[in-house]
């Protein structure tokens, strides 16, 4: 298949017209007033096709408010919008004992439960796990909170809240990036990246769950402690203490496993290399026309990153010679060394070379339009971008439902009524 | 009733325990580095019966990407944990007769995962087209940077060009500094890895249901994009928000502070309730003066400073009490050595100690997905190249002693040389290890 016609055929295969979702059916509930991981949860669960139920406060979810420096359309910052259309919304105070028992008839029809609450705060108003599930047994009751529902210290810190800058600085995030010689202090990823991998993980087990639960016919609890996820799935601080009982020190603009691997200045803008092998190595060198410091930088063992003040010596030279070329003209050099056939060019090698976009460079590229990558809404007479669903699947599309960021369905206490009234699934 | 916190680690130390979840599920894969493989390592850590599927010759390639050149036993001890529980086998998909075994593995296989080049597969007669035909219900999942079609699909991606392409790499560093750092550790591989284990899930509820399989075209960069909310900003105020330091722009105050016994704590108000919780901890007013302009670029840096000085005048300890009582977010800014002692962590069970059958006792990280009746489960570690291709062509096709002979000697699988990364530890006694020979699986 020739590569337009390979588009082509792809394009059609993951068109979302007409499809069903794959969580049609399911029934969500969720509790993470002011807490966004948890509606990050459910966000991507509805995206799947789930029915979700956020409860809110009488007087509005404090979530609102959050946005990158307050910006709000329409009255709602931008985390709330992207997470929470589509979503269905219940007021409940808490407070009150009419309104626990209206949360109890949702709890006990629902399929999942997401409490991204205090730890053992519903528990303690008897609207917990131990209460659900003995009246349903088949609830999946994911949990979503810094340090978990059980352990010593899940209870110590039962009271601090989470946010993601804390959870990446308890996942030992921060104490990789940066650079100490410019300014010593541990540094931010400048991403939600503890949370985004809490929530991605916490979807996971609500996920095997609902998949076991088809088999069981029972549900279960799911754990998940933000403070922990990140660390864990790529596993490398752990390893790193195992093997060699110390840990890395701080220098971010050096990757730890190989080198080059990292953000460089061109003469007109940024560029990522990356050079997993020797060969790849030295034909960046021949690139970059400086063969003569392959003799002293040849082999993989030679530019091990433990030696920081070593490697640095390389990085400097390295960093001096890129500001000499354009970004285009370096990332040309490597591409035609990408048509080789792949034998040869695993003997010859190439160095891995793409321009490092700014967000607005990056979203001048075409493919993610093409792609459907990038969702545009349009709201006073002005047009957004929503990044889309990440699921592409030929049969169940992913889908953020858009076309909903403004019609929030407040659920209203006839449908309330008819909602609890039946079980879903 | 009993205390909440020990009612549910009751629950998940003693409660009812079932068969794994996705016990019964055949993956194969044809997967190298970390994207791929960390994606049917979830998958075999809930269950799943995973059959990884390497080149001849070398093997994956990140068998040999050890951090700072220190082996464990011959192998990288990474590799082994995204490799865990897998049956490890070699083919060379450009022989005729390997991709005859491969599409008869695919025939049996419930999902299969593969993250080569795009494209690349179609080319070898392993695309989605020729496995479907053999095998209607599979799961095909692709991963790869930027997908299977659209301009960029043929770019060559690894962790740090996606995050690079996406405008991702630029976000990390100090505002007033000209360097620009990546999110660490193959977070552009281990994020997108667990995105693509949701669709597989989904996929395999949807087909648990209906009978259908289908084609998953899963990219580092859309995954990225997912969670990025700088695009919104971007779009609806025509500003990047670009590098922040240790600032979350989503905060209403925040920051990594140094303590008064040289540490670090890190602090992030994420609501007025958390505000007004810090104010009792400082004994002062932030909520007053700054009414109706929380949020404000200018009103965040004034809260910082007041936080900055506060904390510089108490220890990491006396902040950490505070933030009990009161109740607003603040953590230890923990090293990798922190990371691997903590105690919460060997107490949860989320890193434990491990004993392989060949590589003896390692401590490692479990699948953070704590399941109180279905937990993931480690079973064995990555193994050496083809160290699995007799047990699986005995196992999943039947084959003999005599066919795999003469596949053997044609080269159409093979076994490691004594290249690190790649062969068993030095005292392994290969010759009597009877799951080599494939007459014994790993647990029985």
């Amino acid at each position: 298949m020739s590569a337009s016609k390979r588009d082509e055929f792809f394009a059609k295969l993951f068109s979302p017209e007409g499809k069903p979702s794959a969580l049609e059916g399911i029934r969500v509930v969720e509790l993470s007033v002011s807490n966004l991981v948890g509606s990050m949860v459910g966000g991507l669960l509805r995206e799947l096709g789930a029915e979700v139920v956020r409860v809110e406060p009488p007087d509005g979810d404090p979530l609102r408010e959050l946005s990158p420096y307050g910006v709000k359309v329409k009255g709602l910052g931008i985390p709330y919008l992207v997470e929470n259309s589509g979503k269905k919304v219940v007021r409940l105070d808490l407070e009150r004992e009419e309104d626990r028992e209206d949360l109890r008839k949702l709890l006990v029809s629902c399929d999942v439960v997401i409490d991204a609450l205090k730890p053992g705060y519903l528990d303690s108003i008897n609207l917990g796990y131990r209460s659900i599930s003995s009246e349903n047994p088949k609830v999946i009751y994911l949990a979503i909170s810094p340090y978990g529902h059980f352990s010593k210290k899940a209870r110590e810190m039962s009271n601090v809240p989470d946010s993601d800058l804390t959870a990446q600085a308890y996942n030992g995030y921060p104490s990789l990036i940066g650079n100490p010689s410019v300014r010593p202090t541990p540094l931010r990823a400048g991403m939600w990246a503890a949370w985004a991998m809490a929530a991605i993980c916490a979807v996971n087990g609500v996920l095997v769950a609902l998949y076991e639960r088809l088999k069981s016919g029972k549900g279960q609890f799911v754990d998940i402690a933000t403070h922990e996820v990140l660390a864990a799935v790529h596993a490398y601080p752990i390893t790193i203490g195992f093997l060699f009982g110390r840990s890395r020190p701080q220098y971010g603009f050096i990757d730890y496993l190989v080198y080059p691997f990292g953000v460089f200045k061109t003469k007109d803008g940024y560029i990522t290399v990356a050079t997993p092998f020797d060969t790849d190595f030295r034909a960046f060198l021949k690139l970059i026309k400086r063969w003569d410091l392959e003799p002293d930088w040849r082999y993989a063992v030679d530019r091990v990153t433990d030696d920081v003040d070593r490697i640095v010596e390389l990085d400097r030279e390295v960093r001096k010679e890129l500001l000499k070329y354009s970004s285009e003209e370096l990332i040309k050099k490597s591409l035609s060394r990408g048509l080789l056939p792949e034998a040869l060019r695993r003997l010859v090698g190439r160095p891995v070379i793409v321009k490092s976009y700014t967000l607005k460079e990056a979203l001048g590229e075409e493919h993610w339009y093409i792609r459907q990558s990038m969702l545009r809404v349009k709201v006073n007479g002005k047009e957004i971008l929503v990044p889309n669903s990440p699921f592409r699947m030929s049969e169940t599309p992913g889908r953020v439902p858009v076309e909903k960021m403004f019609t929030q369905e407040v659920l209203t206490k006839e449908s309330f009524m008819a909602m609890t009234s039946r079980k879903s699934e | 009733m009993s205390d909440y916190f020990e009612y549910v680690e009751e629950l998940f130390k003693s409660g009812e325990k079932r068969d794994p979840p996705l016990k019964g599920i055949k993956v194969l894969e044809m997967t190298h580095y970390v994207y791929g493989p960390t994606v049917g390592a979830a998958l075999a850590l809930l269950g799943a019966e995973v059959v990884k599927v390497e080149s001849v010759g070398e093997g994956d390639r990140f068998r040999a990407a050890v951090l700072w050149m220190r082996m464990f036993k011959k192998a990288n001890l990474n590799y082994l944990l995204i490799n865990a529980n897998k049956y490890v086998i070699t083919l060379d998909a450009r022989n005729a007769k390997a991709r005859e075994i491969l599409l008869k593995l695919a025939s049996k296989a419930d999902v299969f995962v593969e993250n080569l080049r795009a494209g690349l597969l179609d080319a070898l007669g392993l695309g989605y087209a020729h496995l479907s035909k053999v095998n209607p219900k599979i799961i095909y999942v692709s991963c790869s940077g930027y997908g299977q079609y659209g301009p960029l699909s043929r770019a060559p991606s690894f962790d740090v060009s996606a995050q690079g392409i996406i405008g991702l790499a630029m976000k990390t560093g100090w505002p007033d500094v000209d360097e620009f750092y990546k999110l660490p550790d193959y977070f552009g591989d281990f994020f997108p890895a667990m995105v693509a284990v949701a669709a597989v899930l989904a996929a395999l509820y949807y087909r648990e249901k209906t009978g259908k399989g289908q084609y998953i075209d899963m990219t580092q960069a859309e995954s990225l994009f997912r969670f990025f909310y700088d695009v919104t900003y971007l779009s609806l105020t025509g500003e990047e928000i670009g590098k922040t330091g240790n600032v979350d722009p989503l905060a209403i105050a925040s920051g990594i502070f140094a303590t008064s016994d040289g540490k670090f704590v890190a602090i992030a108000i994420m609501d007025e309730g958390q505000l007004s919780a810090l104010s009792k901890a400082m004994n002062v007013d932030l909520l007053g003066p700054y009414k109706g302009r929380l949020r404000t670029k200018e009103c965040i840096s004034e809260l910082n400073d007041r936080i900055s000085k506060w904390a510089s005048s108490r220890t990491l300890d006396e902040i950490m009490s505070h933030a009990k009582t009161y109740g607003f977010p603040a953590a230890p800014v923990l090293t990798d050595l922190d990371v691997y002692k903590d105690p919460w962590r060997w107490e949860r069970g989320s890193t434990i100690e491990f004993e392989d059958r060949m590589y003896g006792k390692v401590h490692i990280p479990r699948l953070p997905i704590h399941l109180s009746a279905t937990p993931p489960r480690v079973k064995w570690l990555g193994r050496p190249v083809g160290y699995h291709n007799r047990l699986v062509l005995k196992k999943w096709l039947g084959y003999t002693d005599e066919e795999i002979k003469r596949l053997e000697e044609e080269g159409v699988i093979s076994y490691w040389d004594q290249a690190p990364g790649m062969c068993p530890p030095d005292a392994w006694d290969i010759d009597s290890d009877p799951v080599f020979k494939g007459e014994k699986d790993e647990c029985e």
